[in-house]
């Protein structure tokens, strides 16, 4: 009878749970799923990492190429960061060109990471005004069950820790963010939101922090207006998520470099 | 070249830092043990992994490793069919697309889809046709994807055995499981039939690994139905 | 009890001698294969023979057939028909939406003349429905609801709230006291919900 509900109702099903502050999957408003990190684990890829957040999987492989510098700017290298979402990974995803949803994607990862500066593109240029390396980043989702935002960006991240250029090596990782992503249904706050979650509420917002604790990205496209005070709840909760995750990746890169 | 506006696009040319490197030429040795120590001419089938059932979003899902090839399959359906026509209103409908990931073979790959992966994706679909008995799904359709996550060989292969776990796993209707194995090299016809009399026992071999996978997905899924 | 036994597609299960051939299995050369992943059931049901079907989880079957029994969620109406999401087949939720349409002369068994799809239906009720057709080429699943079990079970007022049936064509708001007119189903127990 609770699944006919559930199929029927969705969003009465979901209000009835969130009275109670929880969720249909047991977890607290503010409690995050179960992270995972695995790094190393494509070799033909120069550094690659795959993260499960809850079901959802994201795999990031970076490869590494050589190239000129652009003329405008002589002395910077290039991060190139795609996310695709593949027909594979959800029944919502049609075969063909990038969706809308993949698009915005994939320039909000590329904003992220010109706003936090988590690698200085100047560090990638070799030679000024003649060599310099791109690095391609593409995050792959594996398994669709929202929060897709959240799960690319710990990708990019340890697969940019994992890349080791190769001949000239280059110290790269400067700053390092974190994102949280946070979801309105009628005004009660959730966190890590799974797809049919995200599906139903009317309002997304992410937040990236740095290892500093400084904000990098505030991301809120439309939906129903928030107050200050959740804002600033929203951004607090991801001050605490940030140090949960850069202490899961740097457990994870050391014991990939002390098992080498 | 067409500009590619949907994605992140990166500098026009660039060069893999693995050309400058030095190599040996690759030579394929024409006696004794290949490259990673197994035998030829033999049944010498690079350790296989598989899991079934890991992606929560679709119907049934597999992923396979074969050494360093690794690869997933997804499938989702049966549902309504998107396109109709006259043709295939008794029976349904079976799609197959394959895919590699950029990061997956040496050299990096595009987003867009090239006309090895349309090849490839059509000989999967015609291995796996005659074995899905498509008329117990009227007006609806199959889909199978499939993912290249790192290329180290005979992808196809993997790839139908694979994309058959995954039907498995989904519950669709199937003659039959499928596995396949790839030889390669210079036929002649000799050579041919020995080769295909390899790759069927090397089937056979993978017959036990297949099996064990599916039923492990099946146990954990639903515990045994009461005998009612 | 044993445990029971585990097939996958291609085991060949028995002779067609032994057992009568039930559901995911197929005949090929006068034997029994499995055609699915699951445990063997054998099942005697008062003949000579007992009935060997490969079953999974829950029931196998997967898509509407004619004669099936649906629950629907209805997501447009128009004078001549009403568009359905097909949800459950018997009691299995489907898990890809199908949609299916109530053509005006299905919706009820008499006066099929005088049937106003508004009058009957409104989009967000949950129907109760039985499948009449494959449909062709350009229409979806055929349903009709001309069965006194049939029809509207769960349905929201204007107001918001959740409404009770009072007659066969009437439903009643609990807060406004407002009536409002569907093709109601006389609920059997257990399709009740929430």
């Amino acid at each position: 009878m609770a699944a006919g509900f559930k199929i029927a109702e969705p969003l009465e099903y979901h209000r009835s749970f969130l009275k109670e502050n929880c969720r249909p999957d047991g977890r607290e408003l503010s409690e995050f799923r179960t992270t995972t990190l695995n790094i190393g684990s494509i070799s033909t890829a120069d550094g690659s990492a795959l993260v499960k957040v809850g079901n959802t999987t994201v795999m990031c492989g970076i490869k590494v190429e050589l190239t000129n510098p652009l003329v405008e700017a002589p002395g910077k290298g290039f991060i190139v960061p795609n996310v695709d979402l593949p027909p594979l990974c959800s029944s919502r995803f049609r075969p063909g060109p990038p969706g809308e949803q993949a698009q915005a994607a994939s320039q909000f990862i590329a904003d992220v990471i010109e706003s936090s500066e988590v690698i200085q593109t100047e560090d990638l240029c070799i030679e000024r005004g003649k060599l310099c390396w791109v690095l391609y980043c593409d995050m792959m989702c594996v398994d669709y069950d929202g929060n897709v935002l959240d799960a690319c960006i710990i990708a990019l991240l340890a697969a940019l820790k994992n890349t080791k250029l190769p001949e000239v090596t280059i110290n790269k990782d400067t700053g390092s963010t974190r994102t949280s992503f946070c979801v309105f249904d009628d005004s009660i706050l959730i966190v890590d939101p799974t797809a049919e979650e995200e599906g139903l509420s009317t309002s997304h917002l992410t937040v990236v922090t740095d290892e500093k604790e400084r904000l990098c990205v505030v991301h809120k496209p439309g939906g129903t207006p928030l107050s200050a005070e959740k804002l600033q709840e929203c951004i607090g909760r991801a001050t605490a998520r940030q140090r949960e995750i850069q202490k899961l990746v740097d457990k994870v890169v050391h014991s990939v470099k002390t098992a080498q | 070249m067409p500009t590619d506006t949907k994605r992140v696009r990166g500098p026009e040319v660039s060069q893999s830092p693995t050309l400058f490197l030095c190599k040996h030429a690759a030579v394929l040795p024409s006696h004794g043990p290949r490259a990673d120590g197994r035998q030829r001419d033999q049944v010498d089938v690079r350790p296989v992994f598989v899991r079934c059932g890991l992606v929560s979003q679709a119907k049934g899902s597999a992923y396979i490793e074969a050494g360093n090839t690794k690869l997933m399959c997804c499938v989702y359906g049966p549902r309504e069919m998107e396109r109709k026509d006259e043709t295939d209103m008794k029976c349904g409908k079976l799609t197959t697309d394959m895919r590699f990931a950029p990061f997956s073979c040496l050299e990096r790959g595009s987003w867009i889809q090239g006309s090895q992966d349309k090849d490839l994706s059509l000989m999967l679909h015609e291995s796996l046709q005659p074995a899905v008995c498509l008329h117990k799904y009227p007006r609806s359709q199959i889909e199978v994807n499939v993912m290249v996550l790192e290329n180290s060989g005979s992808v196809l292969a993997h790839a139908v055995t694979c994309a058959s776990l995954a039907l498995a796993d989904a519950g669709i209707e199937i003659l039959n499981q499928i596995s396949g194995l790839q030889s390669d090299g210079e036929m002649t016809e000799e050579t041919l039939t020995a080769g295909v009399r390899t790759c069927i026992e090397g089937c056979y071999k993978l017959y036990p690994v297949i099996q064990q996978a599916l039923t492990k997905a099946v146990r954990r899924a639903a515990p045994p139905p009461s005998e009612s | 009890m044993s445990p029971m036994k585990l097939c996958v597609p291609g085991d060949k299960l028995c002779s067609t001698e032994d057992c009568i051939p039930g559901t995911g299995i197929y005949l090929r050369h006068g034997c029994i294969y499995s055609s699915l992943t699951g445990y063997v059931l054998k099942k005697n049901e008062g003949e000579e023979l007992p009935v060997i079907s490969v079953v999974r989880e829950t029931e196998t079957q997967l898509l509407p057939d004619v004669g099936a029994i649906v629950t629907c969620k209805v997501t447009s109406i128009n004078p001549r028909f009403a568009k359905v999401h097909i949800l459950y087949v018997g009691s299995t939720p489907l898990k890809d939406r199908f949609r299916g349409t109530i053509r005006k002369e299905d919706v009820r068994a008499t006066e099929k003349d005088k049937v106003e799809t508004y009058k009957s239906f409104r989009p967000g009720d949950i129907v109760l429905a039985k499948v009449i057709s494959l449909g062709d080429v350009q229409s979806n699943y055929l349903l009709t609801t001309a069965e006194n079990e049939l029809g509207v079970v769960v349905a929201h007022s204007e107001a918001g709230a959740q409404m009770v049936p009072i007659s066969w064509c009437e439903m009643q708001c609990p807060q406004t006291h407002s009536k409002e007119f569907r093709k109601v189903a006389r609920v059997q127990p257990e399709f009740l919900q929430a």
